[in-house]
């Protein structure tokens, strides 16, 4: 028993590392590690910003601007570290961030920005090249063989490096993490002058941020692997308190109960169950990274939101015994022969582990939704994978305690069995509303959430009261917790009555409505965005442009807190808000959020209606708190 | 060994066995192509059951740092084939750099060609000083020239098709070391080479 346990927990984990391994590790392209950005300045000069990656370089010497003809356009550089080393000679590096004023007036365009770097890890990059537009701000890459100096190169010239394909394409793979480790050894004595580089500098905007996801962002970017994975552990307890874990109680449970497993085994049985979960979410971070975050999101269409309602809805109706669920008979009998006397299957329980991790997956949102977004955005993969093992095991951890304490608390058989089954469908229904509500109408979800108590509250109350009276003061929680359920279901319904409800729901639940302050265009296709900028544009007023989906409960957030405060809706009055909204994640949907690579809702960021293009340093990713917002709209002039 | 046993390790088997698989279903790149390329200077033990492909360029400080360490690691092995794949992208005087180290192929002195480029320190070699640097290693320059007029188009080709294989297989930079299936993307020091190639030949008895 003890092999088999270590061979599933090393062929798992080993899965799961090799799999983060193959995705990440390798060195980030050239323009990731030096992102260049341009801004206007407030005496309307221009400046050059790079965002340098921690552990990057760029020679301080190799950036130069020219213009159309070929001279140089002064470029007020910072100065660099010098770095004077045998294999390297003397040179200025700037491996910090780049703030650099350009006087470009009178240059005639376009003008070709260049630099050239290496990573502290020991490569170097080729050169690389951006053409800028002195009116407009625009950045592009340049056409291949366009004005790279093809001419002195004898090769099929890029200007810049290759696109990296996608990972799991070439034939030749990292090795394994542990001789990696020895490439900081030959890169740190290279450099001793080398500055700290602050460890929370990834993001573009600065975010003030107080809330879980930006939190979350930051501590997966951040150094501390070991933080970051205790971190996430952490959230998964807390997740582990939500109903979105309860399906898996009775399905473990099961499964220690027909296996007649003791103690010990049945700890090994939720061991292999909870690691088998983990190994699920780990396999969905390196899913994300590859499929660049759009799984979070198809997951959470109408659509297969509703499939997965349907799920919890079958298991809620099999609970009740309305039909049992069954496994083709030759597929059980054989189940059965493993587990029967043997004290349950291993690789039964790692399945069902997998398995539920899956179902139970579009329930989980900010943890997730936060790990996924910046696994997607390109950041260190083997971290997020990490993170979000950590968080299945953190979600799974209580479940460890069934397989202990279960089977002792559990009798073999018995007439309460029953009623258990039936309190979990209830669960399951309630689960299937959650999931549902997330893209039906505020009123359909109370209904839904009114009929819902009430049916649960009084069969709850006539069960309990069939059973006669109470013998002892805890047996009328019951009773009590039905009554609530009836009463609360009274007052969901109630407050989904139009006319007098609407006003109930309002001061109960908050003004989700939003107010009329500012200019507001709810758009879904490219075409609509546009004619909006041109609206905006018209009317000479700064654009704020916002990401937002129907289940994305933490954009409702924004609605509901930031945009309804005073102070905010004074300075919205002069602004256009474009909200681009991601529910019915199609085509047109995805084009938008690709035009202007977002990953996912809720993202914020400023747009120049003349250029239509993003302003640098304005994006918000996560939960946005009155503080951010309020700074969100200084920097937009309103 | 129970049949549950066999069950899970069959599991953990297949699934690991999926992991090369998938790696392999290269999307467009000739392994084949890279590794023998009939043009690429070839080192070490041509007859080596590891092969370590090596892209550099004669401007690139990690590439001379990480010089020595291969080699040494290449000379203690001795079972070691090495191919020296010459790709020149970080500045215009590497290209003249590598045209002139595979022109010394053609009278035999390839390798001493390519230390001699890598042992000039800096990340800012002209092409006078690269040419300084062959001289003195004892090549032949009035033949190296005569040599790199005769055979333009092929070196020119070869270093395109270097180009084309680097860009098929996405390496960002210089200097990248192909060790068995494993891209090394970095400088490592003399334990770490040695590290890959173990695992490399590790990997190829397992696959065999």
């Amino acid at each position: 028993m003890g092999r088999a346990i270590a061979v599933w927990v090393t062929g798992l984990l080993a899965l799961v590392m090799a799999t983060a391994a193959l995705a990440s590790g390798a060195p980030v392209p050239a323009d990731v590690a030096f992102r260049l950005g341009v801004e206007r300045t407030a005496d309307g000069g221009v400046e050059l910003i790079w965002q340098v990656r921690p552990g990057h370089y760029l020679y301080r010497d190799r950036i130069q601007v020219t213009d159309a003809t070929g001279a140089p356009v002064p470029l007020a550089l910072p100065a660099g570290i010098v770095h004077d080393d045998p294999n390297f000679g003397p040179t200025e590096i700037l491996p910090t961030d780049i703030h650099a004023r350009l006087e470009e007036k009178g240059a005639p365009g376009p003008l070709k920005v260049s630099f050239q770097g290496c990573a502290e890890a020991g490569i170097c990059y080729p050169p690389v090249t951006r053409l800028l537009d002195p009116v407009t701000l625009a950045l592009e890459k340049p056409v291949r063989g366009g004005l790279s100096p093809a001419a002195t190169w004898s090769l099929p010239a890029t200007s810049g490096p290759a696109s990296t394909p996608a990972p799991g394409s070439s034939p030749f793979v990292l090795p394994e993490t542990r001789t990696m480790a020895a490439e900081a050894a030959p890169a740190s004595s290279s450099g001793g002058a080398h500055a700290a580089v602050p460890a929370f500098d990834m993001t573009a905007s600065d975010v003030g941020d107080a809330d879980d996801v930006a939190v979350e962002s930051r501590l997966l970017a951040s150094g501390d692997l070991m933080w970051t994975l205790a971190a996430f552990f952490g959230f998964g307890l807390l997740l582990a308190l939500t109903p979105c874990v309860f399906p898996m109680i009775p399905i473990l449970s099961g499964l220690i109960v027909r296996s007649g497993a003791g103690r010990g085994r049945g700890f090994v049985l939720s061991l292999a169950y909870v690691l088998a979960m983990a190994v699920a979410y780990g396999l969905l971070g390196v899913v994300a990274a590859w499929t660049g975050g759009n799984l979070q999101l198809a997951l959470q269409t109408p659509a297969a939101l509703g499939v997965m309602a349907a799920v919890f809805v079958v298991l809620a109706l099999s609970s009740f015994g309305l039909f049992e669920l069954q496994l083709p008979a030759a597929l059980s009998a054989r189940i059965d022969r493993a587990t029967a006397g043997r004290g349950g299957s291993l690789s039964g329980a790692a399945l069902m582990g997998f398995g539920s991790a899956l179902v139970v997956g579009p329930c989980v949102t900010p943890p997730l939704a936060a790990a996924l977004l910046h696994v997607a955005e390109g950041g260190d993969v083997v971290r997020g994978a990490g993170a979000l093992f950590a968080l299945g095991l953190g979600m799974g951890a209580p479940l460890l305690l069934i397989g202990v304490f279960g089977p002792a608390l559990l009798p073999r058989a018995g007439r309460w069995l029953v009623p258990m089954r039936q309190l979990f469908g209830l669960v399951f229904l309630g689960v299937a509303i959650a999931l549902i509500a997330r893209v039906i109408p505020e009123t359909a979800a109370l209904v839904l959430w009114g009929v819902f108590a009430l049916g649960a509250g009084l069969a709850v109350t006539a069960y309990d009261v069939a059973l006669g009276r109470p013998r002892f003061s805890a047996a009328l929680l019951p009773r009590v917790a039905g009554g609530a359920a009836v009463a609360g279901g009274v007052v969901a319904l109630l407050l989904a009555l139009p006319g007098p409800g609407a006003a109930l729901r309002t001061a109960v639940l908050g003004d989700s409505e939003l107010p009329a302050a500012g200019i507001i265009h709810t758009v879904t296709t490219d075409p609509e965005f546009e004619a909006a900028l041109l609206t905006a544009q018209a009317a000479g007023r700064p654009v704020v442009v916002d990401f937002t989906a129907a289940w994305c409960t933490t954009c409702k957030d924004f609605e509901r807190s930031v945009l309804t405060d005073d102070a905010i809706r004074a300075r919205m009055a002069d602004v256009t808000l474009v909200r681009a909204d991601m529910t019915d994640y199609d085509a047109a949907a995805q084009a938008l959020m690709k035009r202007f690579q977002v990953v996912g809702p809720p993202t914020l960021f400023l747009v120049d209606p003349v250029t239509a293009t993003e302003i640098d340093g304005s994006r918000q990713v996560g939960p946005v708190t009155v503080e951010s917002f309020a700074r969100l709209l200084s920097k937009a002039g309103a | 060994m129970n049949r549950r046993t066999l069950l899970a390790l069959m599991a953990a088997a297949s699934l690991t066995a999926l992991l090369p698989g998938s790696v392999w279903a290269a999307g467009g790149v000739d392994v084949n192509a890279i590794l023998n390329d009939p043009g690429a200077p070839v080192g070490g033990n041509p007859k080596g059951d590891v092969t370590i492909v090596a892209f550099f360029d004669y401007n690139c400080p990690y590439c001379k740092k990480a010089q020595p360490v291969i080699d040494e690691v290449v000379r203690t092995d001795g079972n070691i084939r090495l191919v020296y794949k010459d790709w020149p992208i970080l500045t215009p005087a590497s290209v003249k750099g590598a045209h002139m180290a595979l022109a010394a192929g053609y009278q035999g002195k390839y390798e001493q060609a390519h230390a001699a480029l890598m042992g000039i320190d800096g990340g800012r070699v002209s092409a006078e000083q690269m040419r300084a640097a062959l001289k003195a290693a004892g090549i032949d320059m009035a033949r190296l020239d005569a040599d790199m007029d005769k055979n333009a188009t092929t070196i020119s080709d070869l270093v395109a098709r270097t180009n084309a294989q680097a860009e098929a297989l996405g390496l960002p930079g210089t200097p990248v070391f192909l060790i068995g299936p494993f891209m090394v993307p970095a400088a490592l020091d003399l334990a770490g080479y040695r590290q890959v190639v173990s695992d490399a030949r590790d990997r190829k008895k397992a696959g065999e």
